[in-house]
């Protein structure tokens, strides 16, 4: 069976529903929108200018945006406004569904004959006459093809929503482009583009059953979606557990390890009767913010990245110390309870093919200072704007002859091939585990530690207890083995089965 | 010119029609200019001018679609601006170039389009719509056909049947044939004739068809420039010496008269 198959049903009927959900949004404020507009210019263009720039916008910038908008909104207001999930998706889709909706809709009126108008209101039309049976009549096909383009827009889009933490077919795409795992992408962009066809086609029915004035197309249509939407619930209920409790969320970060050791812990409580589920793909920042606010109720994170991220320090202090102030901090600011200590680090470090390593003389990142100007740098999307960046420079004098963020999976292959010189690495990652590649040490001390936590979100203290007994069990070395199960190019297990090899290997699981 | 209402006395009940110093302004600039008219139960009414002479504008004032900066406009002895504009202008026929016909109804239902404003059953209004068919001399089989597939000649005739669906005893016509050929366009207007004295109707028509105007009308009304210059008898207003009146009828008497020594 292929990877995500068993979570294709709730993806799906999640997809659909926050589709679905957003399109009503959007319509809802673009209907009174469109029918102000005509004889009043000013409106039409103001509305048309304002939705044309938020198109402009990358959708995923939209979706993001929303966060720190919501965070904001929070902290003004005092309302407990969830800045993750449903909301931030549900408005980001809907405002990216406006402008076809609008375009739709003011074109559709717009070409409505001045003479039919005005014979509607010379024969003595009421307002509502005239635009119910005349207006809008006339503008519908014009009207449902704004529609149908929002639909298939908002389907797509809506892939984008898993960044912030909503369940979509997204949750698909992102964790299969993460493990290479290309049938779990396919899987997840096939259903999402088939859902999107299938909603146009219906949609398309209904347009021309509203052209040419007949029923039975748009009859056709209607029983098409009611049917699209009812066998994706009735899947997804069939496919869901029995159990009516919320499962225990544990939310990981886009990469194998984080997926992996949450299907170790997932299957451990699982295994003592915790229903348990995953929410995967979730952003760097967001899976912690989600965790606070009790989105989620476990997610491993590095003691250096919430030292930057959750508590604004830039300072490096000893790795006792910092673990015993998050340990406080995170309880006291957040609410949030570290549980255990995995036993290995993920810090961030520079690596460089071994040949060139050797030939260079390089070994620690105070020699590849010297040389690093005729280097080509690649990184993650995010580390040129991270704070370790900043330290590592400013502390090494570090230059390069260009810099490119690229796809965490394909920087290994970048550096492979020649695309870069130099590439930011992490000291777990599976691909490490290659004879051809060094990791180049931090002789400076510039970086601060990025030892592996289980945090638990508030109030959850029952979790802590159980998950205390992780502490310390997990060495370097037997993740960098579980991480190059997942990422291999050939025999590639799935996060699951690497969690299985990692639970007997340390001897947490028998 | 005939005689006006003093603007505080209630025109007779026979007057189909009473224009009393009427003035309007359309964004800032004017349009009508103390318009004085009158016209009698039964009366064929041409309103001509040249264009942007205000005559369209006079005919949308009739049944509100516009309404007079100044004066008062009655329709059967009541003043217009009393009325509720909807059931007014549901009461007025009103037909205009082309048709203005709903090009998403059917030939039946457009005829049958106030009708169906007015609540009548379906049945009825699909008789009411083949009667008004079989008096415009349109096809049966066109009933269900949509306005895109008629003729302009079949539009205009659809147009009239609509205006004429409720017998209104008044009927407004902007240019109703102004886009057909000149044969079509006199069939029509006889025909149109024919139905305004059959049942008696007050028909006031905007046309720029001079022939028709002075070939039909019992009433020729000539605007220019917002104002009313010549009124009465087709007859007697084309030896009106005004000369907005000379410009417009010179033209096709001369042709008239040279077609008349053609025939000879």
């Amino acid at each position: 069976m292929i990877a995500g198959w068993e979570t294709l049903p709730s993806a799906l009927a999640a997809h659909l529903a926050i589709s679905a959900a957003a399109l009503a949004l959007a319509l809802l404020v673009a209907t009174p929108l469109v029918l102000l507009m005509p004889g009043r210019p000013w409106l039409r263009r103001t509305v048309m200018g304002l939705a044309s720039v938020v198109q402009t916008v990358p959708a995923l910038a939209l979706l993001a945006l929303f966060f720190p908008l919501l965070v904001l909104l929070r902290n003004l207001t005092g309302l407990p406004v969830p800045s993750l999930g449903l909301l931030p998706s549900l408005l980001a889709l809907a405002l990216y569904a406006l402008l076809p909706l609008l375009r739709g809709g003011a074109g559709g009126l717009a070409a409505v004959p001045d003479s039919v108008r005005d014979a509607a209101r010379a024969i003595g039309m009421s307002a509502s006459q005239r635009l119910f049976h005349v207006e809008l009549s006339l503008a519908a096909p014009v009207v449902m093809g704004g529609v149908r383009t929002a639909a298939v827009w908002t389907i797509g889009a809506a892939t984008l929503a898993t960044m912030v933490g909503q369940e979509s077919l997204g949750d698909l795409i992102f964790a299969g482009l993460q493990l290479q795992d290309w049938q779990q992408v396919l899987l997840g962009c096939v259903a999402a583009a088939a859902l999107a066809l299938i909603v146009d086609g219906a949609l398309g029915w209904c347009q021309r059953g509203i052209a040419e004035r007949r029923w039975a197309p748009a009859a056709k249509g209607l029983v098409l979606l009611v049917l699209l939407a009812a066998g994706v619930t009735g899947w997804w209920l069939q496919s869901r557990p029995a159990t009516q409790v919320r499962p225990v969320l544990i939310g990981t970060k886009t990469f194998s390890e984080q997926y992996i050791l949450a299907e170790l812990i997932a299957a451990d409580l699982r295994a003592a009767g915790q229903p348990t589920g995953v929410r995967s793909g979730l952003g760097s920042g967001i899976a912690f913010q989600s965790l606070a606010a009790g989105g989620i109720d476990i997610s491993i994170d590095y003691t250096g990245t919430l030292w930057t991220q959750a508590l604004g320090r830039s300072d490096v202090v000893p790795r006792a110390d910092m673990l015993r102030i998050l340990t406080e901090q995170l309880k006291s600011r957040y609410g949030v309870t570290v549980a255990a200590r995995l036993g290995f680090e993920n810090a961030y470090a520079l690596a460089m093919r071994r040949a060139d390593a050797e030939r260079l003389g390089v070994r620690s990142i105070s020699d590849l200072a010297r040389v690093s100007a005729k280097l080509k740098l690649a990184t993650d999307l995010e580390f040129l704007s991270r704070a370790e960046w900043t330290a590592m420079r400013s502390s090494y004098g570090l230059e390069f002859a260009s810099m490119r963020a690229f796809t965490p999976v394909l920087m290994v292959a970048a550096l492979k091939d020649g695309a870069a010189d130099v590439i930011t690495a992490y000291s777990s990652d599976g691909a490490l585990a290659g004879a051809d590649i060094v990791l180049l040490t931090d002789d400076r001390g510039a970086l601060p530690a990025y030892d592996a936590l289980l945090l638990v979100a508030p109030g959850r203290d029952d979790l802590a207890r159980r998950l205390a007994r992780y502490d310390g069990r997990i060495s370097v070395d037997a993740m960098r083995i579980a991480n190059w199960q997942a990422d291999r190019p050939t025999n590639k297990r799935s996060p699951a089965e690497a969690a299985r090899w990692l639970a007997t290997e340390t001897g947490l699981q028998r | 010119m005939a005689s006006a209402p003093t603007a505080a006395s209630v025109p007779p009940p026979e007057l189909a029609l009473a224009l009393s110093g009427v003035t309007l302004a359309l964004g800032g600039r004017p349009v009508l200019a103390g318009i004085d008219l009158v016209v009698r139960q039964g009366q064929f009414v041409a309103l001509v001018g040249a264009s942007g002479a205000g005559k369209s504008s006079l005919l949308r004032l009739i049944n509100r679609m516009l309404e007079p900066d100044a004066g008062t406009v009655a329709v059967h002895g009541a003043d217009v601006a009393g009325l509720d504009a909807m059931q007014l202008r549901r009461g007025i026929g009103y037909a205009v170039q082309g048709g203005g016909l709903f090009p998403h109804w059917t030939v039946a239902d457009n005829i049958a389009a106030v009708p169906w404003l007015l609540g009548w059953p379906k049945p009825k209004r699909m008789e009411r719509a083949a009667e008004l068919m079989a008096m415009l001399e349109l096809p049966p089989h066109l009933a269900q056909r949509f306005p895109g597939e008629l003729s302009g000649g079949q539009a205009s005739r659809v147009g009239l049947a609509r205006a004429l669906a409720v017998s209104p005893r008044l009927l407004l016509l902007d240019e109703p044939f102004g886009a057909l050929d000149p044969e079509t366009r006199d069939e029509l207007g006889d025909r149109l004739l024919a139905l305004h004295r059959a049942q008696g109707l007050t028909t006031i028509m905007v046309t720029h068809d001079l022939a028709d105007a002075l070939l039909r009308a019992d009433l020729m009304v000539v605007l220019d420039g917002g104002r009313v210059v010549a009124c009465g008898p087709p007859a007697d207003v084309a030896a009106d010496p005004h000369p907005a009146v000379q410009n417009l009828v010179a033209t096709p008497l001369a042709q008239a008269r040279a077609l008349a020594g053609m025939a000879r």
